[in-house]
């Protein structure tokens, strides 16, 4: 993508990071100047993360109280500090976090909290004032007011269907289902399976050889310099190895946008839980000798100042277990990755003894998180996409 | 997709006619469709375009004494060009049984003759209300109208035909492409067809003999002596065996099959010629006989069917047809401007890749309730006509689009009520993904459940399975 049709730049040196002597980094004062070609990534945990058992409150009694049988004990879990710990399949994010990379916001949610999957996952990813139905997302909308013209690779989605967040007035980004085969012309080709009919089997060939962008992204791949890290062989971390590429061959894409699916644990929550937890975590800061994740690798790649991860979910869950698992709730922590945040850990715990409901209140209200992402890494006034929060402080 | 929604759009343009079909059979269905009025006046566009020898004549001095009223003539007739295309696509859109514009649109297609060969508007209309008229005829009535139309004289050149001087070209596509096809005739039968066209040339009405261009001498073709003019000839050539299959086989490629089986294409042409080349007759065993077969995603629709099923769908009231003009334009099939005398070949050729972006572009427009707009920045560097007096008429203009769906349905009823009336077929994987877009707890109730099922349909509709009918 040319850099130049991107209305607003992003700081004064709109060469990028190249411009910058590298001694500048170094500077700890310097950390809220904008500097390089910022994006964000976006990890959505699909089917609401149980967030007290994510970032866990163990010193607080009440929490073993109300969760007999799926709580995590004080011997196992990783202290973070003021009586917060990771679940034990964060190692990576304890270890982040000691290095100052990343921030935990707790309590996170909106008010009249919706415990639909669907709905709730709407109201996340159109950011509505009184949660009125937005038929554009909140990126989709930033990118409208961004974009000069219709940028197709402004944002990328990986995913199998179109990301409502993403939806704008323009097409400004793309969807890519499956990274792997973005090389191959043709999906039939690729992997041999013809159905009974050629005509279909032409149109799904046609179909695959086109992606509007896709050759920005193929220059952009060819540009890559070749990674020594390996990452884990899992859905999630070959999309954020594929996003990294896309980084560093200089796409200049603002926003990425992945998934994670299978946090809906109503049942026979904690070997779910871990197991997904650990997808999370090994994509991300893998503890693993053979392989390293996303955050290893634009650390080494000195990028790690530019991107941004978010990592959120639709709704945390109920705070009382109901068995061996836990049902829809509302306010769970997100995590900041990079992007020079401050690392900190803001808001309060969460409050297991004032419940609306046996759901947590929420303190913090993610569209003021959306407003800091915008305010501080992307220099956009989020008022102008309708989000009236101020923006949360002391993220960046 | 039921059986019924998929003749709909077979036999029309959209599913608008499936509950018909439902409701009455298809026999009756097609009773009905070959009975249907059609519209013969003149329309309105025409009023002051040319039509009489008298007036040509006026024309021609007047642009001899004044060459800036030429221009503006000119541009004026382009302008109703534009009309005139509306004008069809209106009434492909409007028909109660459309089977009518879509075989007139097939013989549109069979007997190509361009406006911007033939350059008279009048001539144009005329040809397409032949075709109209005789759309459930006579093959053999209609191919005698049609070669004698003052369009397909000016189009293949035999204004040009003159004894001593002929020119071959209406000749050979007589052959080739209207009638016998390529294998069924010498080069010597196009020579000699020649001399019996010859003089063959614009009349008042309909294209006429006149004396003194004719050549009268005897000559040989396809196997038969004498002195023939172009009804004769029409009858000679219809009495060869290979008559009924290069219709028959077209005929199937536009309704059903992209790749039709020889065999079907003898079954079906055998059965044509015994029934005297009538039209009712062989549609109606087509279409029954194929009705009962599983034979769904056989054909790739063409820009029309793509287009106007999608504005159906979303209840687009009053479309700019203008633009619906210019995307079938961008997508290959500018009406009553075939790239060259053998048509718009169809079937794969419909799509490339740039044409399959676009289509999904402009499905993600008109979802978002915007006018096909994107279709001018896609393709705006080979247009002949210019793109001002195209898109002229409010090109920016907001569609309101609304989607009928049972909103008493839970996720998975309204995810299969939309697949039958979009996709001919769907797998787990489809299936999946609708349902990570309409979720199960999903509720249709709410009042933004509209949108969000308007995201399930742009979806569906960008799937290659929606390509396919």
């Amino acid at each position: 993508m040319d850099r130049r049709k991107f209305l607003t730049l992003t700081g004064t040196f709109t060469g990028g990071s190249l411009l910058l002597p590298d001694f500048l980094y170094s500077f700890g004062s310097q950390k809220n100047l904008i500097v390089g070609e910022q994006c964000i990534v976006f990890v959505q945990l699909n089917g609401g993360n149980d967030g007290l058992n994510t970032f866990i409150p163990f010193e607080d009694a009440l929490y073993y109280d109300v969760r007999p049988k799926i709580s995590l004990s004080k011997t196992e879990v990783l202290n973070s500090a003021k009586g917060m710990a990771f679940h034990p399949a964060l190692k990576g994010f304890a270890s982040m976090q000691q290095s100052g990379d990343l921030s935990v916001i707790q309590n996170v949610g909106y008010p009249n909290p919706v415990r639909s999957h669907f709905r709730s996952q709407e109201i996340w990813q159109t950011a509505p004032t009184h949660q009125e139905y937005l038929s554009d997302g909140w990126l989709g909308r930033y990118l409208d007011l961004q974009c000069k013209e219709h940028q197709p690779t402004a944002g990328i989605n990986i995913d199998s269907i179109d990301n409502l967040a993403l939806k704008g007035e323009e097409p400004n980004s793309i969807t890519v289902k499956d990274p792997d085969r973005f090389k191959t012309k043709s999906k039939a080709e690729n992997d041999g399976q013809l159905s009974d009919n050629p005509q279909l089997d032409f149109v799904r060939k046609v179909a695959n050889s086109v992606v509007e962008g896709s050759d920005d992204i193929q220059k952009a791949l060819a540009k890559s310099a070749p990674s020594d890290v390996i990452y884990p062989k899992t859905g999630l971390a070959k999309n954020l190895e594929w996003i990294s590429k896309l980084i560093k061959g200089n796409l200049n894409s603002k926003v990425y946008y992945t998934s994670l699916g299978g946090f809906d644990t109503h049942d026979n929550q904690l070997a779910i839980h871990k197991n997904k937890l650990t997808e999370l975590n090994d994509a991300v800061f893998s503890f693993d000798a053979m392989s390293k994740g996303f955050y290893e690798d634009l650390k080494k790649s000195q990028q790690l100042q530019n991107v941004t991860i978010v990592v959120f979910s639709e709704f945390g869950r109920r705070v009382k277990d109901n068995g061996r698992g836990t049902d829809h709730g509302t306010a769970a922590p997100m995590f900041v990755i990079g992007g020079n945040n401050r690392g900190k850990i803001i808001g309060n715990n969460p409050n297991l003894s004032d419940l609306d409901n046996g759901d947590l209140k929420h303190e913090i209200d993610f569209r003021s998180v959306y407003a800091s992402i915008l305010k501080n890494k992307l220099a956009f006034d989020s008022s102008k996409i309708g989000i009236q929060n101020k923006a949360l402080e002391g993220l960046f | 997709m039921n059986n019924p929604t998929l003749w709909s759009l077979r036999l029309g343009y959209s599913a608008k006619q499936a509950q018909t079909i439902e409701k009455i059979g298809l026999k009756k269905f097609l009773d009905e469709s070959f009975s249907s009025k059609f519209d013969s006046k003149v329309p309105d566009f025409l009023k002051d375009s040319p039509k009489t020898f008298a007036e040509f004549k006026e024309i021609r001095k007047m642009y001899k004494d004044n060459p800036d009223q030429k221009k503006e003539m000119q541009k004026e007739e382009i302008q109703t060009f534009l009309e005139m295309k509306t004008w069809w696509i209106d009434k492909m859109r409007e028909a109660e049984f459309p089977l009518r514009e879509k075989m007139t649109c097939f013989w549109h297609n069979h007997y190509v003759s361009t406006f911007q060969k033939v350059k008279v508007n009048y001539w144009i209309f005329q040809h397409n209300q032949i075709l109209r008229e005789n759309a459930f005829g006579n093959y053999k009535t209609l191919t005698k109208k049609i070669v004698q139309s003052n369009a397909m004289v000016r189009y293949l050149d035999n204004v040009d035909n003159k004894k001593g001087k002929l020119n071959e070209n209406l000749s050979r596509e007589l052959l080739e492409l209207f009638t016998l096809g390529i294998g069924n005739y010498t080069e010597e039968d196009i020579k000699n067809g020649a001399k019996g066209l010859a003089g063959l040339g614009l009349g008042e009405d309909n294209a006429i003999y006149r004396k003194i261009f004719e050549d009268n001498d005897n000559f040989v073709y396809l196997g038969k002596k004498g002195n023939f003019k172009i009804d004769e000839m029409i009858d000679i050539i219809f009495e060869q065996p290979n008559i009924p299959y290069l219709i028959t086989r077209k005929i199937l490629k536009w309704f059903i099959y992209d790749n039709p089986r020889e065999e079907l294409v003898h079954y079906y042409g055998d059965y044509f010629k015994k029934m005297n080349f009538e039209i009712k007759p062989l549609l109606t065993k087509i279409f029954t006989e194929e009705y009962a077969k599983n034979n769904a995603g056989s054909k790739i629709k063409n820009p029309l069917e793509y287009a106007l099923q999608l504005m159906n769908e979303l209840n687009i009231e009053n479309p700019n047809e203008k633009l619906i003009a210019r995307f079938l334009k961008d997508q290959g099939m500018d009406l009553f401007n075939q790239p060259n005398v053998k048509g718009w070949d169809g079937g794969n050729s419909w799509l490339t890749s740039q044409v399959f972006l676009q289509r999904n572009n402009i499905a993600d427009l008109l979802c978002n309730g915007k006018n096909l707009t994107r279709a001018k920045k896609i393709n705006n560097d080979n247009s002949m006509m210019s793109d001002d007096s195209m898109t002229r008429q409010n090109p920016n203009q907001q569609l309101k689009v609304k989607l009928d769906w049972n909103k008493e349905g839970d996720n998975k009823e309204i995810i299969a009520e939309l697949k039958n009336r979009l996709l001919f077929q769907t797998d787990n994987a489809d299936q999946q993904d609708f349902e990570k877009i309409l979720k199960y707890d999903f509720d249709s109730k709410t009042e933004g459940s509209d949108n969000a099922v308007l995201r399930l349909f742009n979806f569906m509709v960008k799937t290659p399975e929606f390509q396919l009918i």
